[in-house]
């Protein structure tokens, strides 16, 4: 196999084009997702390549079933691509075995989904820790890290609530310290105001936004052109295919003076 | 690290599920406690019936018709029903007479069933009769409470005495002094001299039912076919093995055997009757730690289903998990840590139940029943691997769980 794409990458990214390989936290290069659904198959993914730098804040829109959600478990390592190659900081991530997918989704990912996904018999305080669990750290430490991102996500008095003791802005909040903990390459969150009202969502987008501004790179799924407007880059998916890969208006404000 | 948190979730689920994990345990816990309860149960009737023969003495043979192993055994019964010969009072004469290692020699004939005993109003049935000699005291498992034993006197002339046991003393002569007082057995009339202090219950069998008169009488109102018992007591239990061999010569002379014949009467001793009991209660032990594993196995399987229906219903929480970073091997020794947990919480209800049972035990009979270490570690071990072994296919399916397909679950 030949190195990371990062110079063929998304054609029609102004960004990939230009972006040196050390930068490129995300590259994919013809990916296809098929599922087979009784005889036919279902293509959700149809060869898309994309690449994604250090410190970007994209957000991908597309119509329903047009596969957001898919590139996005692939990209989190959640699941496979039947074809195609994925690189995850130069690592060719389409040919690890179990054991170290997992360990990419303890270390290097945090994924943040429109249902919260936390674990309901578990504290705010424990579900946070958890992955810190998974990649082995010593319970004093656990426990201190886990405290400390509670508090940056302003929700240190619940820390031992339960799912069900917090309103929907407040889960998904925990869920974010969570995708957080482990220090993670890349921030994904699928539709992540998906179950929110708008002002509770323009909290998380705040969040976000802030996140952003310390140095981590976001890749976020919505339907609602508002909160993709949060984002510096679009990329639109239609039918399983990149159609369309261009900045937003923050984007193009923001394009001679990027964060770092 | 990942173990802990899986003791944790196992804990926690037992305990959210309470009547839910005791009813999935029964299986477990009944089996367990059957078979705490009965190695203790065996343990304990073994040590008092090792007691129970040394108190007999075990420095004593007894000369009968038949040995313990015919009396048991259906086929080698067979044989020697047709081969053995009752032993006879002139036997035991010449065994007296002949035998010079034994310090004592005594002998008895006894009868049990449908025996009557008469005294006023008050009347007994099926109450054991035994024709004893005189010495037959120094062999007995009881002591003289009030009056005395027969005397040689009494012996030699059939005098129509008895010494009454302690149940016949309460029931037959209720609030009376029963020294003196008269009694018939099988309408035969005798004066009481003498009664035995109590002996308690052996499996709910009273041993104080008894009635001893001489046993020229005995076989005066009885007849003479019955085959004697003949006890002979050695000077010290290292003479035992010459006096057994003594005797066993005495008689084969006796009955003209040849030498390749075999042996046409019975001799008992305390080694043989502690040996057979042993077999006895061997075979017992043997059935219920069989029946015990049939619910030990069923348990199991009951364990395997639960712990499947808790795959299915945490599925998504494995996809949870899984998307956090837990390997195969998290998540396998989550469950496995679930259903060993499980398994072996119904271990140990089921040896606090044996233990109480074996307090009951112990407080309802005279033996002397505990709880034997070995079998509360063993049945401890036990029930955690069944645990572990039962829950080794739930907990790979949810190993093998695809991180997406079960965060998609819809649970
Ligand atoms: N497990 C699956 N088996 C079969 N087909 C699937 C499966 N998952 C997704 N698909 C199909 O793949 C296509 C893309 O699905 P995906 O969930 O990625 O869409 P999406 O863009 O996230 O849609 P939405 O905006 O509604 O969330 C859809 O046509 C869907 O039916
Ligand atoms: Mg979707």
């Amino acid at each position: 196999m030949a190195g990371p794409p990062m110079l063929d990458a998304a054609p029609g990214s102004a960004a990939a084009a230009t972006a040196p390989g050390g930068d490129v936290v995300i590259a994919t290069r013809d990916l296809w997702k098929i599922y087979p659904m009784g005889g036919e198959e279902v293509a959700a993914l149809r060869g898309v390549s994309i690449a994604i730098r250090r410190n970007e804040y994209v957000a991908i829109m597309g119509p329903s079933g047009s596969g957001k959600s898919t590139l996005m478990n692939v990209i989190g390592c959640l699941d496979t691509p039947t074809r195609g190659q994925y690189w995850l900081n130069q690592q060719l991530v389409s040919e690890l075995d179990d054991d170290e997918l997992a360990r990419i989704r303890n270390h290097e990912i945090g994924f943040v989904f429109q249902t919260f996904n936390l674990l309901a018999r578990a504290t705010a305080l424990h579900n946070v820790e958890l992955p810190l669990v998974y990649a082995g750290a010593p319970a004093a430490e656990r426990t201190q890290r886990a405290l400390e991102a509670l508090r940056k996500v302003d929700l240190f008095d619940r820390r031992l609530h339960r799912p069900n003791e917090l309103s929907g802005g407040q889960r998904q909040r925990v869920a974010i310290a969570r995708a957080l903990i482990n220090d993670p390459s890349i921030l994904l969150a699928d539709e992540p105001t998906g179950n929110l009202d708008s002002t509770t969502s323009n909290e998380i987008m705040a969040l976000l936004d802030r996140l952003w501004q310390q140095g981590n790179t976001i890749l976020l799924v919505t339907h609602e052109a508002d909160i993709a407007e949060y984002a510096h880059r679009v990329i639109h998916i239609r039918d399983g295919q990149v159609a369309r890969d261009e900045p937003t208006r923050r984007g193009r404000q923001a394009q001679g003076a990027p964060a770092q | 690290m990942a173990l802990r948190e899986a003791f944790a979730v196992a804990l926690d689920t037992l305990w959210s599920h309470k009547l839910r994990s005791f009813l999935t345990l029964l299986g477990i816990i009944i089996s367990i406690w059957t078979l705490v309860a009965v190695v203790s149960l065996v343990q304990g009737v073994n040590g008092y019936v090792a007691l129970k023969i040394a108190r007999l003495g075990s420095n004593v043979i007894s000369i009968q018709q038949y040995s313990l192993e015919d009396m048991t055994d259906q086929k080698l019964f067979r044989v020697a029903r047709v081969r053995n010969r009752p032993v006879s009072m002139r036997e035991f004469d010449y065994l007296r007479a002949h035998d010079r290692l034994a310090a004592q020699v005594a002998a008895s004939a006894g009868r049990t069933l449908n025996t009557i005993l008469k005294a006023g109003v008050h009347s007994m049935t099926d109450v054991s009769v035994r024709g004893v000699t005189s010495n037959s005291l120094a062999l007995a498992s009881f002591d003289v409470r009030a009056g005395r034993f027969l005397s040689p006197t009494d012996s030699r002339h059939d005098t129509p005495v008895a010494f009454i046991g302690a149940d016949l003393a309460h029931q037959l002569f209720p609030g009376v002094d029963p020294i003196g007082q008269s009694l018939t057995i099988d309408g035969h009339p005798f004066r009481v001299i003498g009664e035995a202090s109590p002996l308690g219950n052996v499996f709910g069998q009273s041993q104080d039912g008894f009635v001893d008169i001489p046993l020229g009488l005995y076989r005066a109102l009885y007849g003479t076919q019955d085959s004697l018992s003949v006890e002979l007591q050695a000077p010290s239990p290292a003479l035992l093995p010459a006096l057994t061999e003594e005797t066993r010569m005495l008689m084969r002379n006796l009955r003209h055997l040849r030498y390749q014949d075999a042996d046409t009467f019975g001799i008992i001793g305390a080694d043989s009757l502690m040996s057979l009991w042993r077999q006895l209660t061997g075979v017992i032990a043997a059935v219920m730690v069989g029946v015990s594993f049939v619910f030990l196995v069923v348990g199991g399987i009951v364990i395997m289903n639960i712990m499947l229906a808790a795959v299915t219903e945490r599925t998504r929480e494995v996809g949870i998990r899984k998307a956090l970073g837990a390997r195969r091997r998290d998540i396998l020794s989550q469950f496995l840590v679930e259903s060993a947990v499980l398994s072996s919480t119904g271990g140990v209800l089921g040896i606090l139940l044996a233990y109480g049972f074996t307090r009951l035990a112990a407080a309802l009979t005279p033996l002397p029943f505990s709880l034997p270490w070995l079998a509360v570690a063993a049945a401890f071990l036990i029930s955690t691997a069944v645990g572990l072994f039962f829950g080794i296919y739930p907990a790979q399916k949810a190993a093998r769980l695809e991180p997406i397909a079960a965060l998609r679950a819809e649970t």
